[in-house]
């Protein structure tokens, strides 16, 4: 294999297949990533068996080949040269890697140790991708990053009349986002991806406009432009979320999101332990933000709201309550609540594809 | 105080007033933890092994400590500290820097506080104690030091019992002090001090700033040079919360046995949580430790997704942290530590409570119940059956029976 190419672009490549190259793996050779040259088309691959990102640049090429390389060393090297070309060979059991006066040989790894990828042999579904990308930011944030509870870690992905559906909970708050006009599974199907994956996938949604999603038996595929992630897809039944939102509220309090977050970024600087609530109390004359740290002081401030409903005191996580706030749409949401142990629902006024549930903190 | 531990087993068991008694165990791998001046005229020190002590000091006598004694010992001591100023920041358990500044007023200059400080604690818990006074923390601990019964020619002489060292006097007093009684001078600075000639805290204040950071680096040149004129603008710091809670263990002899550690792990982890629940606290982060017989140490870490005080919860994560150890080299120590402190007062309830909800509950009244009988029985009255081992004497639980009151 032969075949030079720009620094930057290659740098970007071997980045971008090398963060699902494993760290921590036992195997060497899910350590490398592989490199495949085919006349002017250069394919990286990295894999850590869960999740394979494949992307594949133009250069210009000499003589075809395939090897693995060492992803980390690799990578380092070609960010460190000087800008401009950079030549790229394998010969025997080394990679060459040369620019100006740089000139690196470093050895390959075993190809037979890199594993076997395969494609999905599945309908290709175009989404938009700007739309699929807002709406995993809206989502992936909920679900758990605990693998002890591996249903947990995924992303439903389910068919909710001609809408696509994504649901993630870690058990303590849930966020659920309808993208409208999407037909990609059949009403009653659904699939759970890996919530990790899909924070890569919004990593590389940004380089393009459309992508091609393929949903396998076990596997699934996002492609955008040259950059594709195969990921395998968590098996086991996820919670049966429908179960989780409540149905009916008694108590609606309508607040300007901003004016909110702000409230609560200021709030949240007397509860500076993980673990410490702040209070949300809500009568007649609206709501106010209420934050305790014994020894250390006390936070209130009041938050221009309107309040329908039974005087409440309910307490939250602030760091639960800040993100589903911060990915929620428009200018106003709702907080309906039922009383101070159930679930709130944050909604947003006007935009009935997604919402955000959270269970309270007990005070005792 | 002067050989705290030491002392306070003296206390408790006249017999040994006057004799080379050390804390500390005895085993093939044992520490000193406290050694009475009796036992200093030989050369014996805490941290040295025992074996080595032995060698010093041939009728040496090991006393088994009794932590909770001197804890318990230490409360009163720092509760005396705090009737005079609420500025304590306790170094351990038997240290403390004092704040007297504002308490001039009500107690007097702080040389009679000195004096009514080692007076109470002298009249409440017949124990001998240090006072230094000085304008900083560096300098009052040198001069509590200095005030200290020391070995003189192999002769117990007993100290001053109070230092006070005024601003004019500081640089004259530091000046005469060797390089190894400051702060941060360790075993390897002290060997590069010595190779540059400096004896003595004055021979380094006498140094340009910029010789010293080209011999011991930039941080600690200024650092050491700072102390050395005196200059030490540390607050004294009131005890702040806990931020972490850990257990270790070291063992006689490296251990490779992996159902050995295990059940170490799980003592340790239930006595984590034990502690846990008494501060009213909860963790989120778990972590091991591993010493292997090189002294090569891991740390392994695991954050939860619900705060915890459950002894089995912990083990359980411990025990998953300490698979990814090779122990076949043989490991040393053990630990097990948690960090993430939260309130438990603050439950932060679950959507999916059917499932781990019921688990949780379960979980508290089994604590609820543990504690209860630790409380009336003792410590060792109950624990997880995995960390009893077959030499219940060994370490651990003991082989007393709890008693059964009427």
């Amino acid at each position: 294999m032969k075949f030079r190419c720009e620094r930057d672009v290659l740098v970007e490549t071997l980045g971008t297949a090398g963060r699902a190259v494993s760290t921590r793996s036992g195997l060497p050779g899910l350590s490398g990533v592989q490199v495949e040259l085919v006349g002017d088309q250069f394919t990286v691959t990295g894999s850590d068996l869960d999740l394979t990102i494949t992307t594949t640049i133009e250069v210009s090429g000499e003589s075809d080949g395939k090897a693995v390389i060492p992803a980390r060393l690799a990578a380092d090297i070609v960010k460190a040269l000087s800008p401009g070309a950079v030549e790229l060979s394998t010969e025997d059991d080394t990679l060459r890697i040369s620019a100006g006066r740089s000139d690196f040989s470093i050895r390959l790894i075993t190809s037979d140790e890199f594993p076997k990828i395969t494609d999905i042999d599945a309908k290709p579904v175009e989404l938009d991708a700007e739309q699929l990308a807002h709406a995993l930011k809206q989502v992936v944030l909920a679900a758990s990053s605990d693998d002890s509870r591996p249903i947990l870690t995924g992303v439903l992905l389910a068919a909710e009349g001609d809408s696509l559906r994504l649901v993630a909970t870690d058990s303590y708050r849930l966020a659920m986002k309808d993208i409208d006009g999407i037909e990609l599974l059949s009403e009653g199907e659904q699939v759970l991806v890996p919530s990790r994956a899909l924070g890569e996938l919004h990593r590389i949604l940004a380089n393009g406009k459309s992508i091609t999603l393929r949903l396998g038996e076990k596997e699934a595929s996002f492609t955008v432009e040259g950059v594709t992630l195969t990921t395998r897809l968590i098996e086991g039944d996820f919670p049966n979320y429908r179960g989780l939102v409540p149905d009916h509220h008694p108590n609606t309090l309508t607040v300007n999101r901003t004016a909110l977050l702000d409230a609560l970024r200021r709030v949240k600087l007397m509860a500076p332990q993980e673990g410490t609530p702040v209070r949300i109390e809500m009568n007649e004359h609206g709501m106010e933000l209420v934050a305790v740290t014994a020894d250390v002081g006390t936070a209130r401030e009041v938050v221009e709201s309107s309040y329908v409903g039974e005087d409440l005191v309910v307490a939250f996580n602030p760091r639960f309550l800040l993100e589903g706030l911060e990915v929620a749409p428009g200018d106003d949401v709702t907080l309906l609540t039922t009383d101070e142990l159930k679930p709130a629902l944050i909604k947003s006024v006007g935009f009935d594809n997604y919402l955000y549930l959270l269970m309270p903190v007990r005070v005792s | 105080m002067n050989a705290f531990f030491v002392s306070v087993e003296v206390r408790e068991n006249p017999e040994l007033v006057g004799l080379p008694v050390v804390v500390g165990g005895s085993g093939p791998r044992g520490v000193i933890a406290a050694a009475s001046y009796e036992a200093r005229v030989f050369g014996v020190r805490s941290a040295m092994p025992s074996s080595t002590a032995r060698r010093l000091c041939p009728n040496l006598l090991f006393v088994d400590g009794h932590y909770s004694l001197y804890q318990q010992v230490s409360n009163r001591i720092m509760s005396i500290f705090m009737s005079f100023t609420p500025m304590v920041e306790p170094l351990s358990l038997d240290e403390a820097f004092l704040d007297v500044s504002s308490a001039a007023r009500i107690h007097g200059e702080p040389e009679e506080i000195a004096h009514k400080i080692r007076s109470t604690i002298y009249k409440t818990e017949s124990l001998l104690s240090t006072v230094g006074v000085a304008s900083s923390k560096s300098v009052a601990k040198l001069a509590s030091e200095a005030a200290k019964p020391r070995i003189v020619a192999g002769q117990i002489t007993s100290g001053t019992g109070i230092k006070v060292v005024r601003k004019p006097d500081e640089q004259a007093f530091l000046n005469a002090l060797p390089v190894r009684a400051l702060w941060g001078v360790g075993p390897k600075t002290n060997t590069k001090l010595e190779r540059l000639g400096l004896k003595t805290v004055g021979d380094i204040a006498k140094l340009p700033v910029e010789v010293l950071c080209g011999a011991l680096g930039e941080a600690n040149g200024h650092h050491l040079h700072r102390l050395a004129h005196g200059n030490d603008d540390r607050h004294v710091e009131p005890e702040r919360s806990a931020k972490s809670i850990s257990h270790e263990e070291t063992f006689e002899t490296d251990v490779t046995d992996p159902a050995v550690l295990h059940a170490e792990i799980v003592r340790m982890s239930d006595a984590v949580a034990s502690r846990l629940r008494s501060a009213k606290l909860r963790a989120r982060t778990i972590n091991v430790k591993a010493r292997y017989g090189s002294f090569e140490t891991l740390i392994r870490s695991k954050t939860i997704s619900a705060p915890t005080s459950n002894g089995v919860q912990i083990a359980e994560v411990a025990a998953e942290l300490f698979d990814q150890v090779d122990v076949a080299s043989g490991i040393r120590l053990v630990g097990v530590g948690v960090k993430g402190l939260s309130d438990q007062s603050f439950d932060q309830l679950s959507l999916l409570d059917g499932e781990d909800g019921e688990v949780q509950h379960n979980r508290d009244d089994v604590d609820e119940v543990i504690d209860e009988v630790r409380r009336r029985f003792g410590g060792t009255a109950i624990g997880p059956a995995a960390a009893i081992k077959e030499s219940r004497t060994a370490s651990g639980f003991t082989n007393r029976r709890p008693v059964i009151p009427e």
